[in-house]
């Protein structure tokens, strides 16, 4: 399709209309800093950030670097590379993406200057994988390291139990506490390496309290978006989450997330919604479509606004004992799998961490959803080429179905525009707002 | 009536394997549990009284009743086989066993038990990473599985119980070997396709019948002589395989399947189950440590495909065929190292991406035959 439907998002918040000014700061800093050989660790959604920071690493999220090369549209330019190179277009296109960049970048021995940020993702001098969520986040790694960079790479493994394992039985939480934790002490041994550093837990405590401060506002400006009108919509939310990828345990992250909770909690009192006037209240699911989050004000043309979304939701369950630090990630990640398997972990693929914002999908969580968010209806982002996340939709349509809620399961991607039809899902949009329309006309 | 014995019989059994296995069920009174993938130990169903299915699917069919649940960007042999469940073909399994191989196996572990609850079921987790602390954790989970079928069936898994089992597959394994060397002779004395029937077989049979049927097997392959000319020789590398149409298609262009690299396969059976210490640790040697799948993160570097130019070595191959089953993103990710790999090498590798129809006609077909003349030449 031609770049021309593609539409940049509009943002609704101040707060995170200030991004503008203050992430290329943030970033500016980082690639000063690789000029003085500081070790860079390529990492994966899944690692604990904070661990980043405690080792004072620069690093990088491929992950996010895939967003924002989908959201101005180069990815396809390095995606195609990878296909060239064997890959196949069905395979997660963050991934593609990455490997067609480190493909240019390692033939031409410079980086592709499609690249988005200054000096693109940087010569990594360590991978740090993650079996969370999904094989391409081993696999993209373990390719990497043998096509592209000699490096050392270390993915880790955590695991949950599936839905119907009780994880309150002391010997299954030992069973699997003693996974999350063993593989994250090898983690840190790496870590510790690979620096030359030495963990220094008091560091790591800090960090990870102002990181929690930081979640907790973030949090608690989710639940503000229960109120009616919706003060808060999805270009914003997708946006807000990148302060914590990269400035996490940071003061500038706490105030960032903190003026947004207040922005929004006025939004709330002075009854300002983000449409003029809001007729639908929908969740969304998947991955959005980095190339066009206009799709959101699209939707919001039609005083249809998300007001919660599923994936990178932050949850409510980091609120651990940091005494012991690791011991604090360990809980942490382990009372996230058990809350989240309350809630009915049938569709629910791997552990989700609360410290790097998993989705949920297809769970009992949803008829509270409905209730507290009062949803009219879900719109659910088939991603061809992301099975993790999509992975559930359909179950959680028909669960939808029976409390008489009703979605839209559209197909295209996160990244790679080439399999959006701007034409097609306007249709369905428009048949989709009509149901909604005709329901609540007949008062539902 | 001449008794069918033999090739023959396994390709009787491969034909019809739910009636075989509902006469096992009725003979015995003993619960039938099927499973998928290769990490949850077989002989620990059996040591618990029951009876081990290996669960396949039926190539080409429509999934339309496994759409209803499940999305269609997804492994076509994963919804291919809930299809078969929801179609009320399988309900002559009283339990369910799925190990945590691939992501779209272990989602599908979640969403058949819905739907579709059976009187056990059984999620069998595995690490990703071979570190220590996952060895630990693969053990205890074989605990946890034992437990769990114990109260199921009734029956303890003593390890006295269990080493017979194991001691039973050894044979089997011990003698499938066998059989595997007269692939080596050039032409090879037996047919791929003959050697997945007997596999096949071997996920539906008690191990002792299996082993009787693989003796009869291998006195039959013994008498054979070579009765024509060699032809190209051919590994199959890939993702799943329970169906011997794709070794016919490429013995049907002109090539012979002389060894493999597939889920059932030699890698199930080319080393015992050490029997002589702690049986988890056998167990998990064989099933986690050594078991060769993509969905184990072996680490980079080339290292990790070493085996397969070991046996294409051992097999005189002369090319190797990968079948890779749409959306397998464990095999698309290790495709092109792979190729990269092989091509050092100088072997030569056809990539057949296929939405697991084994359709015989067409374009797949095609490219076999044009890939057996290349290696002929
Ligand atoms: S969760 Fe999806 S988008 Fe993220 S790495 Fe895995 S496959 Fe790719
Ligand atoms: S074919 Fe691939 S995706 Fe399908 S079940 Fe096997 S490993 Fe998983």
């Amino acid at each position: 399709m031609s770049s021309s439907e593609m539409k940049r998002a509009k943002r609704h918040l101040e707060t995170t209309r200030k991004m503008k000014d203050m992430l290329p700061r943030f970033f500016m800093r980082m690639f000063e800093r690789r000029f003085s050989n500081d070790p860079l660790a390529w990492c994966m959604v899944g690692v604990p950030p904070e661990l980043l920071k405690a080792f004072d690493l620069l690093w990088e999220w491929p992950e996010n670097f895939g967003t924002i090369c989908a959201s101005r549209l180069v990815a396809p330019d390095f995606i195609k590379v990878a296909e060239g190179d064997g890959y196949s277009p069905e395979l997660c296109t963050y991934v593609t993406n990455t490997m067609g960049y480190c493909k240019r970048w390692i033939d031409s021995g410079e980086f592709p200057e499609e690249s988005p940020m200054p000096g693109g993702m940087g010569n990594p001098s360590m991978l740090l994988g993650s079996g969370f969520l999904c094989e391409p986040r081993y696999k993209w790694f373990q390719a990497i390291a043998t096509r592209f960079v000699d490096v050392p790479v270390y993915s880790s493994d955590p695991l949950a139990p599936p839905w119907d394992v009780d994880p309150h039985d002391p010997r299954i939480t030992a069973h699997y506490k003693d996974l999350l934790r063993e593989d994250l002490h090898g983690q840190v041994e790496f870590l510790e390496r690979h620096t030359g550093r030495k963990l220094d837990l008091g560091e790591l405590r800090e960090i990870m309290a102002l990181s929690h401060k930081a979640l907790a506002y973030w949090r608690d400006t989710l639940y503000l978006r229960q109120a009616v009108p919706c003060p808060m919509g999805s270009t914003d939310y997708f946006s807000a989450i990148i302060p914590q990828m990269y400035m996490v345990g940071e003061e500038e992250a706490v105030d960032f997330y903190r003026e947004m909770y207040l922005e929004v909690k006025d939004r709330v009192e002075r009854k300002v919604g983000i449409v003029e006037e809001e007729k639908y209240r929908l969740i969304w699911f998947g991955l959005p479509p980095w190339f066009n989050l206009g799709f959101f004000n699209y939707l919001e043309s039609f005083g249809a606004v998300f007001a919660i979304e599923s994936t990178y939701n932050v949850g409510d369950w980091f609120e651990v004992e940091l005494d012991d630090p690791l011991e604090a990630i360990v809980e942490r990640a382990w009372v996230r799998a058990v809350k989240m398997h309350e809630y009915g972990t049938e569709a629910m693929p791997e552990l989700c961490n609360p410290a790097v914002f998993g989705g949920f999908v297809g769970s009992d969580m949803l008829d509270e959803a409905v209730e507290q968010y009062h949803l009219d209806g879900a719109v659910m982002h088939l991603t061809r080429s992301c099975r993790a996340v999509s992975f559930g939709e359909v179950h959680t349509r028909n669960r939808l179905a029976k409390i008489g809620v009703p979605s839209l399961i559209f197909e295209s991607d996160m990244a790679d525009p080439r399999l959006w039809s701007d034409a097609q899902i306007k249709t369905r949009v428009h048949a989709f707002i009509e149901t909604l329309a005709g329901r609540n006309q007949a008062g539902k | 009536m001449h008794k069918k014995s033999g090739l023959d019989r396994a390709a009787a059994i491969a034909a019809q394997p739910e009636a075989l296995v509902m006469d096992l069920k009725r003979q015995s009174g003993r619960p039938v549990i099927g499973y998928l993938c290769c990490f949850a130990p077989p002989e620990i169903i059996s040591a618990a009284g029951a009876i081990p299915y290996r669960i396949t699917g039926r190539p080409g069919e429509p999934t339309a009743e496994a759409d209803a649940y499940m999305e269609p960007y997804g492994c076509t042999y994963v919804r291919n086989v809930f299809t078969q469940g929801l179609k009320g073909r399988l309900d002559f399994m009283d339990g369910l066993v799925i190990s945590h191989s691939c992501d779209m196996i272990q989602r599908l572990y979640g969403i058949w038990t819905y739907y579709h609850p059976l009187s056990y079921s059984r999620l069998f987790n595995v690490p990703h990473q071979v570190t220590p602390w996952a060895g630990r954790f693969f053990k205890r989970e074989l605990d946890f599985f034992k437990e769990s079928l114990e109260q199921f069936t009734g029956q303890a898994v003593t390890d006295e119980r269990l080493r017979e089992e194991i001691a039973l597959t050894n044979r089997n394994r011990a003698l499938i070997r066998d059989l595997y060397r007269y692939r080596l002779e050039n032409p090879p004395l037996l047919k791929g396709s003959e050697m997945l029937s007997l596999l096949l077989a071997g996920g539906w049979l008690p191990s002792g019948d299996f082993n009787v049927l693989l003796t009869e097997a291998l006195a039959e392959v013994k008498k054979r002589a070579p009765d024509r000319p060699a032809r190209p020789r051919i590994l199959v590398w890939g993702s799943l395989l329970d169906n011997i149409a794709f070794y016919q298609m490429i013995e049907e262009a002109g090539g012979d399947v002389v060894a493999d690299d597939t889920c059932i396969g030699f890698r199930l059976f080319e080393k015992d189950i050490d029997l002589s210490g702690d049986l988890n640790e056998g167990l998990k040697d064989h099933y986690f440590v050594d078991f060769q799948c993509p969905r184990t993160d072996r680490g980079p570097g080339s290292g990790r495909f070493e085996y397969i130019l070991e046996r294409a070595r051992e097999y005189n191959v002369d090319g190797i065929v990968s079948y890779i089953i749409s959306f397998c993103d464990p095999h698309k990710f290790d495709y092109p190292d792979l190729r990269d790999y092989l091509k050092e090498a100088a072997l030569p590798m056809l990539l057949i991406d296929d939405n697991y129809s084994f359709a015989p006609a067409g374009t797949i077909q095609t490219r076999l035959e044009a890939f057996t003349e290349l290696l002929a030449r």
